[in-house]
């Protein structure tokens, strides 16, 4: 799993390093914390090499070590392993005696990208094949980046991986899950497993009529999802949603509950609930929103 | 021996409930008998008379005896004494009432996912066949270990036919259970304690539990909206409701019952 934790110096980053560093913590994920400057950022190269002058550089360290605060250091993925001389095949049968020190079993980058900061955090997770990007924001009641707007809107809309939108100090209850059944696919099951282990709750799963009943194939994926998280010992409960009661039922469970939906190119959902609906739902919402792709 | 009819039909609901069930028979001295009706067109045609009457419905009633077969085939491990069901011909509500009033069921287990929306489970509640069943129902909504269960306290007169229909089924069984009095209020003001209500209801009712040897592990008072409740009582895999015929849609209780997502033993007033 690749996972990129999109932040910058205000407190909401925070959160989000948390709630990243234990999602790693049970995927043993790569990670990229990637902070966003802005337009205008000078990098001052000084003399010393560690010595970006950037107000999100020392902040980004800071976000490193909270993040790896969260991991034994023997056990820790992220630990870089010992150095040591190894020759090393430089050319076809040609060998040198080199200084290597082995990489870590996992990756964390953390990167700093200027200009746009949609554009960019976009952009960095095309480039690392990203499963999800993670980010946070304020808790005013419109869910915003500092000096940008609608960012964590416009990345969810336009992402072509999940992403989780994390709100600040609300405990999460249950994690409520609108999958599509009839296209559901495994890596989206488990995402939102991970998930239930991540914030310890429980889990409704959303069964979306689009008549009075539910299609066969619809009720035999719910069942198959049923047995897949009880075989794991999560706590699942099936509701039943009639498609047009889809919005009213989104909006009343996104006061007490983090929302789970699958947005995917093909999914019903994404057919139902357009952009402006997905911007709502994130500012509106009162726990941490998921839109998986 | 309590005998407990479980109707089935080929979908989700259905195997959630009989799972249910079989849960149940783990830990009350309990039967299960399985029923399921082949229902005519939804317009009630039927084709022709005399043979070929009988010839299409015994092939309707082969079809869905085989899916329903399967079904049961599923739940076998798990539910070893469960005998192959009574396949019934005719209208649904009918013909399980028949059922029941002939074989003297003491209780009917059915499932019905939890809905959103609570006209369906309205509907239920004031079909034909719920306004003269003669057992209590277990409406199975989720399927949840029965690790707790509650009883809904409403009064002191309610409750006592509540009581004698629970110990009915429960009587002897060793049970976590809570007894839980319901005050409505505005949103967003819920709150759970220990405290006893203030007409002294709970203690009267955990008085006459005491009695039959099953006194309850806790009486709590949960004040909140119906939905509320609803979502704070998900922890039990069981809740005993009394309930009205004649109960509106648009009242605290109704939308209590709509609201909680386990598994409900409706107790008839």
């Amino acid at each position: 799993m690749r996972i990129l934790a999109a932040v910058d110096q205000h407190p909401y980053s925070d959160r989000v390093i948390k709630d990243v560093a234990k999602l790693a913590r049970n995927t043993w994920a790569d990670v990229t914390l990637l902070g966003v400057g802005p337009k205008a950022m000078e990098i001052g190269k000084s003399s010393n090499c560690a010595g970006i002058k950037h107000p999100l550089a020392e902040k980004l360290r800071n976000y490193r070590r909270n993040f790896l605060d969260h991991f034994e250091k023997e056990d820790s993925p992220y630990e870089k392993q010992l150095c040591n001389y190894e020759f090393v095949e430089v050319k076809r049968g040609m060998w040198e005696e080199l200084y290597v020190c082995r990489g870590a079993r996992k990756d964390l980058k953390i990167v700093l990208r200027s200009g746009n900061p949609v554009k960019e955090i976009l952009a960095q997770s095309q480039e690392n094949d990203s499963d999800l990007i993670a980010m946070g924001c304020n808790k005013e009641g419109d869910c915003q980046w500092e000096g940008a707007i609608n960012l964590p809107q416009k990345v969810a809309n336009n992402a072509t991986c999940s992403v989780l939108v994390v709100k600040e100090e609300k405990q999460i209850r249950k994690i409520v899950c609108c999958l599509d059944q009839e296209r559901i696919s495994q890596k989206s099951i488990e995402m939102i497993n991970q998930m239930v282990t991540l914030y310890q709750t429980e889990l409704d799963i959303v069964g979306l009529m689009d008549g009075p009943t539910l299609k066969p194939m619809v009720e035999k994926n719910l069942d198959a999802i049923l047995k897949y998280y009880k075989a794991r010992k999560i706590k699942a409960w099936i509701k039943l949603v009639e498609a047009a009661s889809l919005e009213p039922f989104i909006s009343q469970e996104a006061r007490r509950s983090m929302m789970a939906l699958w947005m995917g190119e093909h999914s019903l959902l994404s057919k139902m609930f357009t952009r402006g609906k997905v911007d709502k739902l994130i500012q509106r919402s009162k726990s941490s929103v998921l839109l998986l792709r | 021996m309590i005998r407990t009819l479980v109707y089935l039909d080929a979908d989700l609901a259905s195997s959630i409930a009989l799972r249910y069930a079989c849960q149940l028979t783990h830990i009350i001295n309990m039967k299960l008998h399985t029923v399921h009706v082949e229902e005519p067109d939804h317009d009630g045609h039927v084709p022709g008379t005399g043979w070929v009457r009988r010839t299409w419905e015994n092939t309707m009633l082969q079809t869905g005896e085989f899916e329903i077969a399967q079904l049961i085939k599923a739940e076998k491990s798990s539910c070893p004494r469960l005998d192959a069901p009574k396949m019934l011909f005719g209208d649904r509500e009918n013909e399980v009432l028949r059922e029941i009033q002939r074989e003297s069921y003491d209780l009917f287990v059915e499932g019905s996912l939890h809905s959103f929306a609570a006209k369906k489970l309205f509907d239920k509640i004031n079909s034909r066949l719920y306004r003269h069943i003669p057992c209590p129902v277990i409406i199975v909504k989720n399927l949840v270990d029965i690790e707790k269960v509650a009883l809904i306290v409403r009064s002191e007169i309610e409750s006592k036919k509540l009581i004698s229909m629970f110990l009915k089924i429960f009587k002897g069984v060793k049970l976590k259970l809570d007894l839980v009095y319901c005050e409505f209020q505005e949103p967003e003001q819920l709150s759970s304690g220990a405290k006893k209500e203030i007409n002294g209801t709970l203690s009267a009712v955990e008085e006459i539990l005491v009695e039959n040897q099953l006194p309850p592990e806790n009486c709590l008072t949960i004040q909140g909206s119906p939905e509320e409740i609803g979502d704070a009582l998900r922890d039990y895999g069981l809740l005993a409701f009394p309930l009205h015929h004649t109960i509106s849609k648009k009242s605290d209780w109704f939308q209590l019952l709509g609201h909680i997502p386990s598994p409900i033993l409706i107790c008839w007033q």
